[in-house]
Protein backbone atom coordinates (compact mmCIF):
# COMPACT_ATOMS: atom_id res chain seq x y z
CA UNK A 1 0.00 0.00 0.00
CA UNK A 2 2.73 2.79 0.85
CA UNK A 3 5.44 1.04 -0.76
CA UNK A 4 6.95 3.65 -2.75
CA UNK A 5 7.24 5.79 0.56
CA UNK A 6 10.96 7.29 0.59
CA UNK A 7 11.01 8.43 4.32
CA UNK A 8 9.00 8.60 7.44
CA UNK A 9 9.79 11.49 9.31
CA UNK A 10 8.95 12.56 13.51
CA UNK A 11 9.17 16.39 13.58
CA UNK A 12 9.65 17.00 17.50
CA UNK A 13 8.47 20.60 16.63
CA UNK A 14 5.80 22.47 14.92
CA UNK A 15 8.60 24.54 12.75
CA UNK A 16 10.10 21.28 11.69
CA UNK A 17 7.09 19.48 10.88
CA UNK A 18 5.78 22.89 8.48
CA UNK A 19 9.79 22.65 7.02
CA UNK A 20 9.11 19.00 6.30
CA UNK A 21 5.85 19.66 4.83
CA UNK A 22 7.16 22.62 2.83
CA UNK A 23 10.09 20.56 1.34
CA UNK A 24 7.61 17.86 0.42
CA UNK A 25 4.85 19.91 -1.49
CA UNK A 26 2.99 17.20 -3.57
CA UNK A 27 4.51 14.38 -2.00
CA UNK A 28 4.06 14.68 1.42
CA UNK A 29 1.64 13.35 4.01
CA UNK A 30 0.62 14.42 7.28
CA UNK A 31 0.26 11.35 9.83
CA UNK A 32 -1.34 11.52 12.67
CA UNK A 33 -4.07 8.73 14.38
CA UNK A 34 -4.02 7.14 10.38
CA UNK A 35 -7.44 5.86 10.47
CA UNK A 36 -8.67 7.45 7.46
CA UNK A 37 -5.30 8.36 5.92
CA UNK A 38 -4.02 4.46 5.99
CA UNK A 39 -7.69 3.07 4.28
CA UNK A 40 -7.59 5.99 2.04
CA UNK A 41 -3.93 4.54 0.82
CA UNK A 42 -2.58 7.08 -1.88
CA UNK A 43 0.05 5.47 -3.79
CA UNK A 44 1.21 8.81 -4.88
CA UNK A 45 2.40 9.59 -1.37
CA UNK A 46 6.75 9.40 -0.91
CA UNK A 47 6.91 11.20 2.57
CA UNK A 48 5.05 10.48 5.55
CA UNK A 49 5.49 13.35 8.46
CA UNK A 50 3.67 11.99 11.96
CA UNK A 51 3.30 14.76 13.48
CA UNK A 52 2.32 13.31 17.11
CA UNK A 53 5.34 14.02 18.43
CA UNK A 54 5.29 17.65 17.53
CA UNK A 55 3.88 18.90 21.13
CA UNK A 56 0.28 19.32 20.01
CA UNK A 57 -1.12 16.91 22.13
CA UNK A 58 -2.67 19.15 24.90
CA UNK A 59 -5.95 20.56 26.44
CA UNK A 60 -5.37 24.20 27.81
CA UNK A 61 -8.11 26.47 29.49
CA UNK A 62 -7.07 29.80 29.99
CA UNK A 63 -9.80 33.40 30.26
CA UNK A 64 -12.28 31.18 29.38
CA UNK A 65 -11.02 29.54 25.79
CA UNK A 66 -10.52 26.19 25.30
CA UNK A 67 -7.41 25.13 23.72
CA UNK A 68 -7.02 22.02 22.35
CA UNK A 69 -3.88 20.85 20.08
CA UNK A 70 -4.78 19.06 16.75
CA UNK A 71 -2.97 15.47 18.14
CA UNK A 72 -5.12 15.67 20.98
CA UNK A 73 -6.72 12.00 20.65
CA UNK A 74 -10.64 11.05 20.94
CA UNK A 75 -9.52 9.15 23.51
CA UNK A 76 -8.30 12.24 25.60
CA UNK A 77 -11.21 14.09 24.59
CA UNK A 78 -13.58 11.90 26.47
CA UNK A 79 -11.59 11.26 29.20
CA UNK A 80 -10.29 15.17 29.85
CA UNK A 81 -12.67 16.89 32.95
CA UNK A 82 -12.25 20.42 31.03
CA UNK A 83 -14.30 18.68 27.81
CA UNK A 84 -16.44 16.93 29.65
CA UNK A 85 -17.26 19.93 31.56
CA UNK A 86 -17.20 22.13 28.29
CA UNK A 87 -21.08 23.07 26.83
CA UNK A 88 -22.69 19.93 28.50
CA UNK A 89 -19.51 17.94 27.07
CA UNK A 90 -20.67 17.63 23.87
CA UNK A 91 -17.24 17.19 22.51
CA UNK A 92 -16.64 14.63 24.78
CA UNK A 93 -19.63 13.27 23.45
CA UNK A 94 -18.85 13.29 19.81
CA UNK A 95 -15.47 12.21 20.52
CA UNK A 96 -17.26 8.96 22.21
CA UNK A 97 -18.63 7.99 19.29
CA UNK A 98 -16.12 8.26 16.57
CA UNK A 99 -15.69 4.66 16.27
CA UNK A 100 -14.19 2.09 18.63
CA UNK A 101 -11.58 2.10 21.31
CA UNK A 102 -8.84 0.97 19.32
CA UNK A 103 -9.70 3.59 16.32
CA UNK A 104 -10.48 6.69 19.04
CA UNK A 105 -7.17 5.58 20.99
CA UNK A 106 -5.26 7.08 17.77
CA UNK A 107 -7.76 9.49 15.59
CA UNK A 108 -7.37 13.16 16.36
CA UNK A 109 -9.47 16.19 16.43
CA UNK A 110 -7.21 17.60 14.20
CA UNK A 111 -7.31 14.78 11.48
CA UNK A 112 -11.15 14.74 12.03
CA UNK A 113 -11.57 18.18 10.31
CA UNK A 114 -8.56 17.97 8.25
CA UNK A 115 -9.54 14.92 6.62
CA UNK A 116 -12.74 16.47 5.63
CA UNK A 117 -15.40 14.18 5.64
CA UNK A 118 -18.92 16.03 5.63
CA UNK A 119 -20.06 13.53 8.60
CA UNK A 120 -16.88 14.09 10.64
CA UNK A 121 -18.72 13.92 14.51
CA UNK A 122 -16.37 16.82 15.86
CA UNK A 123 -17.36 18.93 12.94
CA UNK A 124 -20.99 19.86 14.17
CA UNK A 125 -19.96 20.36 17.73
CA UNK A 126 -17.14 23.00 16.84
CA UNK A 127 -19.54 25.06 14.76
CA UNK A 128 -21.74 24.96 17.22
CA UNK A 129 -19.45 26.45 19.75
CA UNK A 130 -18.29 28.45 17.48
CA UNK A 131 -14.64 27.34 17.24
CA UNK A 132 -11.69 28.87 15.38
CA UNK A 133 -8.69 26.89 13.99
CA UNK A 134 -5.38 27.50 13.50
CA UNK A 135 -2.97 26.47 11.02
CA UNK A 136 0.49 27.31 10.59
CA UNK A 137 2.25 27.62 7.01
CA UNK A 138 6.13 28.97 6.05
CA UNK A 139 4.79 32.43 6.42
CA UNK A 140 3.27 32.09 9.97
CA UNK A 141 -0.23 31.33 11.36
CA UNK A 142 -3.59 32.05 10.65
CA UNK A 143 -7.14 31.65 12.41
CA UNK A 144 -10.23 31.15 10.66
CA UNK A 145 -13.49 30.56 11.87
CA UNK A 146 -14.37 26.11 11.58
CA UNK A 147 -16.58 26.86 8.91
CA UNK A 148 -14.51 28.51 6.43
CA UNK A 149 -11.51 25.76 7.43
CA UNK A 150 -10.06 23.45 4.75
CA UNK A 151 -6.63 21.72 4.15
CA UNK A 152 -4.09 23.24 1.96
CA UNK A 153 -0.92 21.71 0.82
CA UNK A 154 1.66 23.64 2.71
CA UNK A 155 -0.10 24.18 5.99
CA UNK A 156 -0.46 22.49 9.10
CA UNK A 157 -3.59 22.35 11.33
CA UNK A 158 -1.99 23.38 14.68
CA UNK A 159 -5.17 23.57 17.40
CA UNK A 160 -8.91 24.74 17.45
CA UNK A 161 -10.41 27.46 20.08
CA UNK A 162 -13.23 27.67 21.33
CA UNK A 163 -14.31 30.74 23.36
CA UNK A 164 -16.29 30.36 26.40
CA UNK A 165 -20.10 29.20 25.61
CA UNK A 166 -22.75 30.35 27.58
CA UNK A 167 -23.90 28.67 30.92
CA UNK A 168 -25.94 28.56 33.50
CA UNK A 169 -29.03 26.78 34.63
CA UNK A 170 -31.23 28.61 31.59
CA UNK A 171 -28.84 26.97 29.14
CA UNK A 172 -28.85 23.67 27.35
CA UNK A 173 -26.27 21.45 25.32
CA UNK A 174 -27.13 18.24 22.57
CA UNK A 175 -24.91 15.86 20.42
CA UNK A 176 -27.33 13.15 18.89
CA UNK A 177 -25.49 10.93 16.02
CA UNK A 178 -27.12 8.26 13.92
CA UNK A 179 -25.32 5.51 12.70
CA UNK A 180 -26.43 1.84 11.87
CA UNK A 181 -24.47 0.79 14.74
CA UNK A 182 -22.99 2.45 17.59
CA UNK A 183 -19.60 2.31 15.51
CA UNK A 184 -20.94 3.83 12.63
CA UNK A 185 -19.91 6.74 10.69
CA UNK A 186 -22.71 9.24 11.18
CA UNK A 187 -26.00 9.01 8.73
CA UNK A 188 -26.82 12.28 10.23
CA UNK A 189 -25.33 14.26 13.44
CA UNK A 190 -26.60 17.13 15.23
CA UNK A 191 -24.77 19.28 17.78
CA UNK A 192 -27.75 22.01 19.65
CA UNK A 193 -27.63 24.58 22.28
CA UNK A 194 -29.87 26.82 23.95
CA UNK A 195 -30.74 29.71 26.19
CA UNK A 196 -33.61 30.83 27.55
CA UNK A 197 -34.84 33.63 29.65
CA UNK A 198 -36.70 33.93 32.58
CA UNK A 199 -39.99 33.67 30.87
CA UNK A 200 -38.55 30.37 28.94
CA UNK A 201 -37.92 33.08 25.69
CA UNK A 202 -34.82 31.89 23.75
CA UNK A 203 -32.24 34.07 23.68
CA UNK A 204 -29.55 32.28 21.79
CA UNK A 205 -29.42 29.19 19.50
CA UNK A 206 -27.00 27.25 17.98
CA UNK A 207 -27.96 24.12 15.58
CA UNK A 208 -25.35 22.54 13.27
CA UNK A 209 -25.49 19.26 11.57
CA UNK A 210 -23.41 17.18 9.79
CA UNK A 211 -23.76 14.46 7.00
CA UNK A 212 -26.44 16.36 5.36
CA UNK A 213 -24.35 18.47 2.94
CA UNK A 214 -21.26 18.70 1.26
CA UNK A 215 -18.94 20.00 4.96
CA UNK A 216 -21.14 20.21 8.17
CA UNK A 217 -23.51 23.45 8.20
CA UNK A 218 -24.88 25.75 11.38
CA UNK A 219 -28.84 26.03 10.47
CA UNK A 220 -28.02 30.20 11.23
CA UNK A 221 -31.71 30.74 9.94
CA UNK A 222 -33.67 28.33 11.81
CA UNK A 223 -31.26 29.94 14.98
CA UNK A 224 -32.64 33.03 13.90
CA UNK A 225 -36.07 31.75 14.31
CA UNK A 226 -36.29 30.83 17.27
CA UNK A 227 -34.69 33.82 18.95
CA UNK A 228 -37.01 35.80 20.92
CA UNK A 229 -39.84 32.94 20.47
CA UNK A 230 -40.88 31.08 23.56
CA UNK A 231 -39.79 27.57 23.70
CA UNK A 232 -41.95 25.12 23.38
CA UNK A 233 -42.84 21.54 21.74
CA UNK A 234 -44.54 23.69 18.84
CA UNK A 235 -41.07 26.14 18.32
CA UNK A 236 -38.85 22.56 18.57
CA UNK A 237 -40.90 21.46 15.46
CA UNK A 238 -40.81 24.18 13.65
CA UNK A 239 -37.13 24.57 13.53
CA UNK A 240 -36.72 20.26 13.30
CA UNK A 241 -39.10 21.51 9.39
CA UNK A 242 -37.25 24.12 9.14
CA UNK A 243 -33.75 21.89 9.22
CA UNK A 244 -35.36 19.44 6.87
CA UNK A 245 -36.23 22.05 4.32
CA UNK A 246 -32.64 23.51 4.35
CA UNK A 247 -30.61 20.31 4.13
CA UNK A 248 -28.66 18.86 0.69
CA UNK A 249 -28.59 15.57 2.04
CA UNK A 250 -27.29 13.14 -0.82
CA UNK A 251 -27.76 9.27 -1.50
CA UNK A 252 -25.08 6.83 -0.89
CA UNK A 253 -24.27 3.29 0.14
CA UNK A 254 -25.36 4.21 3.65
CA UNK A 255 -28.31 5.85 3.30
CA UNK A 256 -31.15 7.57 1.01
CA UNK A 257 -31.11 11.27 0.86
CA UNK A 258 -35.14 11.30 1.63
CA UNK A 259 -34.33 9.01 4.80
CA UNK A 260 -30.95 11.71 5.89
CA UNK A 261 -33.54 14.52 5.58
CA UNK A 262 -36.50 12.87 7.69
CA UNK A 263 -33.90 11.46 10.17
CA UNK A 264 -32.24 15.48 10.21
CA UNK A 265 -35.77 16.31 11.55
CA UNK A 266 -35.61 13.62 13.94
CA UNK A 267 -32.49 14.41 15.34
CA UNK A 268 -33.03 17.88 15.70
CA UNK A 269 -36.39 17.64 18.22
CA UNK A 270 -34.26 15.22 20.04
CA UNK A 271 -31.62 17.23 20.65
CA UNK A 272 -33.26 20.77 21.13
CA UNK A 273 -35.94 18.21 23.37
CA UNK A 274 -32.42 17.50 25.62
CA UNK A 275 -31.24 21.28 25.57
CA UNK A 276 -34.34 22.31 26.70
CA UNK A 277 -34.69 19.81 29.65
CA UNK A 278 -31.43 20.91 30.60
CA UNK A 279 -32.36 24.18 30.51
CA UNK A 280 -35.33 23.71 32.80
CA UNK A 281 -38.20 24.30 30.17
CA UNK A 282 -41.07 21.48 30.21
CA UNK A 283 -42.16 20.81 27.16
CA UNK B 1 13.96 1.36 -1.00
CA UNK B 2 16.25 2.91 1.63
CA UNK B 3 15.19 0.79 5.33
CA UNK B 4 14.87 3.02 8.21
CA UNK B 5 15.33 1.64 11.87
CA UNK B 6 12.90 0.74 14.13
CA UNK B 7 13.83 -0.04 17.84
CA UNK B 8 11.10 -0.86 19.79
CA UNK B 9 10.02 -2.87 23.11
CA UNK B 10 7.94 -6.07 21.92
CA UNK B 11 6.54 -8.38 24.99
CA UNK B 12 8.63 -6.67 27.34
CA UNK B 13 11.99 -7.56 24.82
CA UNK B 14 13.87 -4.61 23.13
CA UNK B 15 14.23 -4.89 19.58
CA UNK B 16 16.19 -3.39 16.85
CA UNK B 17 14.53 -3.85 13.44
CA UNK B 18 14.87 -2.52 10.00
CA UNK B 19 11.92 -1.53 8.37
CA UNK B 20 10.65 -0.24 5.11
CA UNK B 21 9.47 3.67 5.66
CA UNK B 22 5.67 3.01 4.57
CA UNK B 23 5.33 -0.45 6.14
CA UNK B 24 2.16 -0.98 8.41
CA UNK B 25 3.05 -2.42 12.39
CA UNK B 26 1.09 -4.91 11.21
CA UNK B 27 3.04 -6.47 8.49
CA UNK B 28 6.45 -5.83 10.73
CA UNK B 29 5.07 -7.94 13.41
CA UNK B 30 4.00 -10.61 11.77
CA UNK B 31 7.23 -10.72 9.13
CA UNK B 32 9.00 -10.79 12.60
CA UNK B 33 7.25 -13.82 14.12
CA UNK B 34 4.22 -12.59 15.95
CA UNK B 35 1.77 -14.37 13.59
CA UNK B 36 -0.81 -13.88 16.83
CA UNK B 37 -1.10 -10.44 15.49
CA UNK B 38 -4.28 -11.34 12.64
CA UNK B 39 -4.90 -9.81 9.38
CA UNK B 40 -8.04 -9.22 8.85
CA UNK B 41 -10.24 -6.63 7.13
CA UNK B 42 -7.11 -4.20 7.12
CA UNK B 43 -9.55 -1.30 7.30
CA UNK B 44 -9.86 -0.67 11.09
CA UNK B 45 -12.99 -2.48 11.40
CA UNK B 46 -12.48 -6.04 12.54
CA UNK B 47 -10.18 -5.61 15.68
CA UNK B 48 -8.10 -8.79 15.36
CA UNK B 49 -5.40 -6.87 14.36
CA UNK B 50 -5.34 -5.42 17.79
CA UNK B 51 -2.20 -5.04 20.09
CA UNK B 52 -1.21 -2.67 22.64
CA UNK B 53 0.76 0.19 22.40
CA UNK B 54 1.87 1.85 25.83
CA UNK B 55 -0.82 -0.16 27.31
CA UNK B 56 -3.76 1.19 24.76
CA UNK B 57 -5.42 -0.89 22.62
CA UNK B 58 -5.02 -0.02 18.55
CA UNK B 59 -5.53 -1.49 15.10
CA UNK B 60 -1.69 -2.24 14.37
CA UNK B 61 -3.30 -2.57 10.67
CA UNK B 62 -3.71 1.36 10.75
CA UNK B 63 -0.65 2.36 12.58
CA UNK B 64 2.93 3.11 10.73
CA UNK B 65 5.17 0.55 12.10
CA UNK B 66 7.50 3.82 12.47
CA UNK B 67 5.46 5.38 14.53
CA UNK B 68 6.13 2.91 17.78
CA UNK B 69 9.83 4.14 17.61
CA UNK B 70 10.38 3.84 21.55
CA UNK B 71 7.26 2.07 22.40
CA UNK B 72 6.42 -0.75 24.37
CA UNK B 73 4.14 -3.05 21.94
CA UNK B 74 2.23 -5.50 23.49
CA UNK B 75 0.94 -8.41 21.34
CA UNK B 76 -0.99 -11.94 22.17
CA UNK B 77 2.26 -13.62 22.55
CA UNK B 78 3.95 -11.52 25.56
CA UNK B 79 0.49 -12.36 27.66
CA UNK B 80 1.36 -15.82 29.12
CA UNK B 81 3.76 -15.32 32.37
CA UNK B 82 6.47 -17.96 31.93
CA UNK B 83 3.70 -20.61 30.34
CA UNK B 84 1.09 -19.15 33.02
CA UNK B 85 -1.69 -17.89 31.16
CA UNK B 86 -3.20 -14.72 31.75
CA UNK B 87 -5.91 -14.49 34.07
CA UNK B 88 -8.27 -13.51 31.01
CA UNK B 89 -6.66 -16.16 28.62
CA UNK B 90 -7.83 -18.54 31.61
CA UNK B 91 -10.92 -17.21 31.55
CA UNK B 92 -11.73 -17.32 27.97
CA UNK B 93 -10.64 -21.32 28.45
CA UNK B 94 -12.97 -21.87 31.13
CA UNK B 95 -16.26 -19.74 29.21
CA UNK B 96 -15.21 -21.63 25.75
CA UNK B 97 -15.32 -18.37 24.33
CA UNK B 98 -12.89 -18.95 21.47
CA UNK B 99 -14.19 -21.18 18.26
CA UNK B 100 -11.92 -21.00 15.69
CA UNK B 101 -9.91 -18.25 17.51
CA UNK B 102 -9.10 -15.84 15.18
CA UNK B 103 -10.75 -12.87 16.46
CA UNK B 104 -9.36 -14.55 19.93
CA UNK B 105 -6.29 -12.52 20.44
CA UNK B 106 -7.55 -8.86 19.41
CA UNK B 107 -10.53 -9.61 22.45
CA UNK B 108 -8.19 -10.18 25.10
CA UNK B 109 -5.97 -7.69 24.28
CA UNK B 110 -8.88 -5.23 24.04
CA UNK B 111 -10.07 -7.16 27.64
CA UNK B 112 -6.39 -6.62 29.38
CA UNK B 113 -6.44 -2.96 28.10
CA UNK B 114 -9.81 -2.16 30.09
CA UNK B 115 -9.05 -4.40 32.65
CA UNK B 116 -5.68 -2.76 33.80
CA UNK B 117 -7.72 0.86 33.27
CA UNK B 118 -11.12 -0.38 34.57
CA UNK B 119 -10.42 -3.53 36.82
CA UNK B 120 -14.26 -4.03 38.08
CA UNK B 121 -15.87 -2.99 34.57
CA UNK B 122 -19.84 -3.21 34.23
CA UNK B 123 -21.24 -5.66 31.60
CA UNK B 124 -22.11 -2.39 29.38
CA UNK B 125 -18.18 -1.16 29.94
CA UNK B 126 -17.22 -4.16 29.05
CA UNK B 127 -19.26 -4.17 25.34
CA UNK B 128 -18.02 -1.07 24.69
CA UNK B 129 -14.55 -1.96 25.19
CA UNK B 130 -14.55 -4.94 22.44
CA UNK B 131 -17.13 -3.35 20.37
CA UNK B 132 -13.95 -3.31 18.00
CA UNK B 133 -13.21 -6.73 18.08
CA UNK B 134 -15.84 -8.99 15.57
CA UNK B 135 -15.94 -12.67 15.51
CA UNK B 136 -17.96 -14.44 13.02
CA UNK B 137 -18.25 -17.56 14.58
CA UNK B 138 -18.36 -18.03 19.03
CA UNK B 139 -20.48 -14.73 18.86
CA UNK B 140 -19.98 -12.01 21.94
CA UNK B 141 -22.09 -13.43 24.78
CA UNK B 142 -19.32 -16.07 26.07
CA UNK B 143 -16.31 -13.62 25.30
CA UNK B 144 -18.56 -10.35 27.68
CA UNK B 145 -18.58 -13.25 30.29
CA UNK B 146 -15.44 -14.33 30.14
CA UNK B 147 -14.15 -10.53 30.75
CA UNK B 148 -16.76 -10.22 33.58
CA UNK B 149 -15.22 -13.41 35.18
CA UNK B 150 -11.64 -12.55 34.34
CA UNK B 151 -12.29 -9.08 36.36
CA UNK B 152 -12.24 -10.24 40.05
CA UNK B 153 -9.32 -12.59 39.00
CA UNK B 154 -7.53 -10.10 37.76
CA UNK B 155 -7.70 -7.51 40.56
CA UNK B 156 -6.74 -10.94 42.60
CA UNK B 157 -3.56 -12.50 40.66
CA UNK B 158 -2.02 -9.56 39.37
CA UNK B 159 -2.73 -6.98 41.56
CA UNK B 160 -3.05 -3.05 41.05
Amino acid sequence: MFEKVEAFHRPTSIREAIRLLEGGTGRAEVVAGGTDLVVAANSTTRILIDITRAGLSYIRKAGGTCTIGATTTMAELEASSVIRGLAGGILARAAATCGSVQIRNVATLGGNLANGSSAADVAPVLLALDATVVSADPNGRRQLPVAEYRKLVRSLLIEVLIPNPPGGKRCGWSFQKLGRTALDISLVNVAAGLKVDASQRVTWARIALGAVAPKAIRMATVEEHMKGRMLSAVSIAEAAEGVMRAVRPITDIRASADYRREMSGVLVRRALGECAAQAGVAL
Amino acid sequence: MKMMDLRVTVNGRPRAWSIAPGELLLDVLRREGFFGVKRGCEQGECGACTVLVNGRAVNSCLMFAAQVEGCDVLTIEGLADNGKLHPIQEAFLDHGAAQCGFCTPGMILSAKALLDRNPHPTEAEVREAMAGNLCRCTGYLKPVEAVLAAAARVAEEVGP
